[in-house]
């Protein structure tokens, strides 16, 4: 009875919904009129050529920059200090990113004011550059921070630190540098974790949408936004043809994600050649870790300022490198106007929270051998393309009439937030000594009592940082949102990409900064949450 | 090839663990340090690694074969070290745990070596195994041929039969110290059991206040 109440929210609120949308997304298969149009599609080829190119070459450049940076600083005093940067570029949505960078390069941007001057804007093909590399770059940038903490909390598993600093000493008795322990010593043991998160990174890399919209080539521009488009389509062969277009997009990624296991295995069997060459004492790259560590915060640090000052500059004409006046006419137009903001967040905070309890109740009512069903959903949830789940999602309240609803617009957000809720709280909910609670129950508290008192305290902050991200995620869902709401809801992401296709700089900023400050605040307060009581 | 210790003291925010003392020890040499744990025997050996830092406070000098190692990095010291733990690479088999440390050279030289290597502990056919399909016996004897193969000038064997039961320890410490005194060169080894001693050895104690003595 217990065990089956504790299930229930999980599986009516998330797990049937997101089932009942990968099956309808798979329904056009048997489509053929869809794939017929999809194969005439003049934008086929080449959006499948951009996505493919701009999420592998910012797959690729993340990971390089990522263990550049992670070999200057293993074992150096910053090292302790890379988690906290990580999870603040974490925090900072992409979205808002990639709005502030193209502001930044774009031919009337603060870069083209520093590098070209002039009376009028450079003729620059910058943002929305025809080969995607603007795309690439904030790609880029924006996986960075999610690989190095993959990296570093990898490094800091108790055991295994403990195993890798032995293994450390042993290296250099036997005559190796630094730098050669960890290319061959660390690098490989925390690659072999990577191969999975480093296959999602890709997958949302050739897939994304949002971004691609406010910073990716236009003509023709990624297949994802080709397929975007058809599904946004009021005409339904065109929505056919963009759901056989998810459908295609996946299995594309499928086979190709076949392949590079096989290519995988090939080049651990060349790395094995290198791995025994004998010692070495190359040294640690520390100017090149230092050098794209400090580019990329600057990178950082620099699109964040300067959506904070367009955001109050309503007047700042080229070539001037300050505004004419500063003002905060479109905060207050913002605030005016100040629906998008609250639904945003009452949907984050709803979402969020209904997440955090549904977990809850899984973890408290279901054995642990049950979470890989949980697990392998959630990373389904998160792992596929997102326009082929929303496509998907989009058929489905169609049928059941949850279009343009509220309801519908809190499902559509809660499918990807318990999904990471669920994948964040997995690990410490299950490593909690079991002991704590049977102790509690022996001095007869009953089950409310014994989470209330004992098992919350102790998970708090886990609670805290799961909670924290699942309402950042929240905050930022455009796909499905936007497909779901049906033009009767404005949330804040669509109104920042509206915007940011028009010419209000300082209103377009300033729906950026607004998408940026509640998970930032919502992670601050975790991480205030989940200090240790003592010291 | 002697390793020589001239006035070598240790001590930790102003305690002295090591008070100053000096030791020479000859190729082919054994020579046993006891004392209890926490007394700095584990600090001397990462003083003469080079591995020794802060907020441990040394003087003194370490000689390899007449030449000071003060400043050099651990990598560049030649000597080879042996711990409590196998510390085998998880990530590779046996066989390429061997080649990590045997100088750089044409392959098929170092393969052989590797084989000849691990034939001669008794190990034939494992150069494909991985570490943890290993026993622990045969874990140590991977470790003690791995060291071994770097070509070190010196070792330091910091406590190595200390996690094997007893039955193993016996025949461990027989096949260490007879492929120590094959190559002859100095080792310091490091304990707080007296068995671990080779018989004969000479045998030094480390006192309350950190002096060293003959026992």
């Amino acid at each position: 009875m217990r065990q089956g109440l504790g299930l229930g929210p999980l599986i009516l609120l998330w797990a049937l919904p997101l089932l009942g949308s990968l099956g309808l997304a798979l329904v056009p298969i048997g489509d053929g009129a869809a794939w017929a149009a999809l194969f005439d599609h003049p934008q086929l080829r080449h959006g499948i050529a951009l996505s493919l190119w701009s999420g592998t070459a910012a797959t690729a450049a993340a990971l390089i920059c990522t263990l550049i940076i992670a070999a200057g600083l293993y074992r150096s005093r910053l090292w302790n200090r890379l988690q906290a940067f990580s999870a603040a570029g974490l925090a900072l949505p992409h979205l808002a990113f990639a709005i502030g960078f193209a502001l930044l390069i774009a031919p009337g941007g603060l870069l083209a004011r520093l590098l070209a001057g002039g009376e009028s804007p450079p003729q620059w093909v910058t943002a929305q550059d025809p080969l995607g590399l603007s795309l690439i770059v904030a790609l880029t940038l924006k996986e960075i921070p999610f690989l190095l903490s993959l990296v570093w909390s990898g490094l800091a598993r108790g055991d295994f630190a403990a195993g890798l600093d032995g293994q450390w000493r042993a290296a250099r008795s036997l005559g190796h540098g630094p730098g050669s322990i960890w290319l061959r010593v660390v690098q490989p043991q925390v690659l072999r974790r990577l191969f999975w998160p480093i296959l999602i990174v890709w997958v949302y890399g050739t897939t994304v949408v949002d971004m691609a919209l406010v910073i990716g080539p236009t003509q023709p521009p990624t297949f994802a936004v080709v397929i975007w488009h058809d599904l946004n389509d009021a005409d339904a062969a065109s929505n056919a043809r963009g759901a056989a277009g998810a459908i295609f997009l996946t299995l594309v990624l499928a086979g190709l994600i076949a392949l590079s296991i096989t290519a995988w295995r090939l080049a651990l069997k060349l790395r094995q050649a290198f791995q025994t060459s004998g010692p070495s004492r190359l040294p640690v790259p520390r100017t090149a870790a230092a050098f794209v560590g400090a580019v990329t915060v600057c990178l950082y640090a620099v699109t964040f300022g300067l959506l904070l000052l367009m955001s109050f500059a309503p007047r700042w004409p080229y070539p001037l490198l300050w505004p004419e006046h500063l003002s905060a006419v479109a905060w207050s137009g913002l605030l005016a106007n100040g629906s998008p903001l609250m639904l945003s967040l009452v949907l984050a905070a709803a979402s969020a929270g209904a997440a955090l309890v549904a977990v809850v109740l899984w973890f408290e009512t279901q054995p642990e051998r049950r979470d890989r069903w949980l697990l392998g959903l959630a990373l389904a949830a998160l792992g596929l393309p997102q326009v082929l789940v929303a496509a998907g999602q989009y058929r489905l309240f169609l049928d059941i009439d949850f279009t343009g609803t509220l309801a519908g617009l809190f499902l559509a957000h809660l499918t990807p937030v318990l999904a990471y809720v669920a994948v964040v709280l997995a690990g410490p909910y299950r490593a909690l000594d079991p002991r704590y609670a049977a102790v509690a129950r022996s001095l007869r508290a009953g089950p409310f009592h014994v989470w209330w008192r004992v098992k919350a305290p102790l998970l708090r902050g886990a609670l805290a940082m799961a909670g924290a991200v699942g309402f950042s995620v929240s905050m930022v869902q455009f796909v499905p949102a936007q497909l779901i709401a049906a033009g009767r809801f404005a949330t804040l992401p669509m109104e920042a990409l509206t915007l940011s296709s028009g010419g209000n700089r300082a209103l377009t900023a300033a729906y950026a900064l607004a998408l940026t400050l509640p998970p930032l605040l919502a992670f601050t307060m975790a991480g205030l949450a989940g200090r240790p009581r003592w010291r | 090839m002697a390793l020589s210790l001239e006035h070598l003291s240790i001590a930790l925010n102003g305690r002295t663990l090591i008070a100053p003392f000096s030791l020479v020890i000859q190729p082919g040499e054994i020579v046993t340090l006891m004392g209890p744990s926490g007394s700095g025997k584990s600090s001397l050996l990462s003083l003469i690694a080079g591995e020794l830092e802060l907020p441990f406070d040394a003087t003194g000098e370490v000689d390899l074969d007449s030449k000071p190692l003060g400043g050099l990095a651990p990598e560049a010291r030649n000597i080879g070290r042996l711990f409590q733990d196998d510390l085998l690479f998880p990530h590779l088999t046996a066989g390429q745990n061997l080649l990590f440390g045997m100088p750089r050279g044409p392959k098929r030289e170092r393969e052989a070596a590797m084989q000849a290597a691990l034939q001669d502990a008794g190990l034939s056919g494992f150069a494909e195994r991985a570490p943890h399909t290993l026993s622990g016996g045969e874990r140590s004897r991977v470790a003690l041929m791995r060291a071994l193969l770097a070509r070190p000038a010196a070792m330091l064997l910091d406590e190595p039969f200390n996690k094997l039961d007893a039955s193993l320890r016996a025949s461990l410490r027989g096949f260490v110290f007879a492929h120590l005194a094959a190559r002859a060169i100095p080792c310091l080894l490091v304990t707080h059991d007296r068995a671990d001693a080779p018989p004969g050895s000479r045998i030094l104690t480390i006192g309350e206040s950190g002096e060293i003595r003959d026992a």
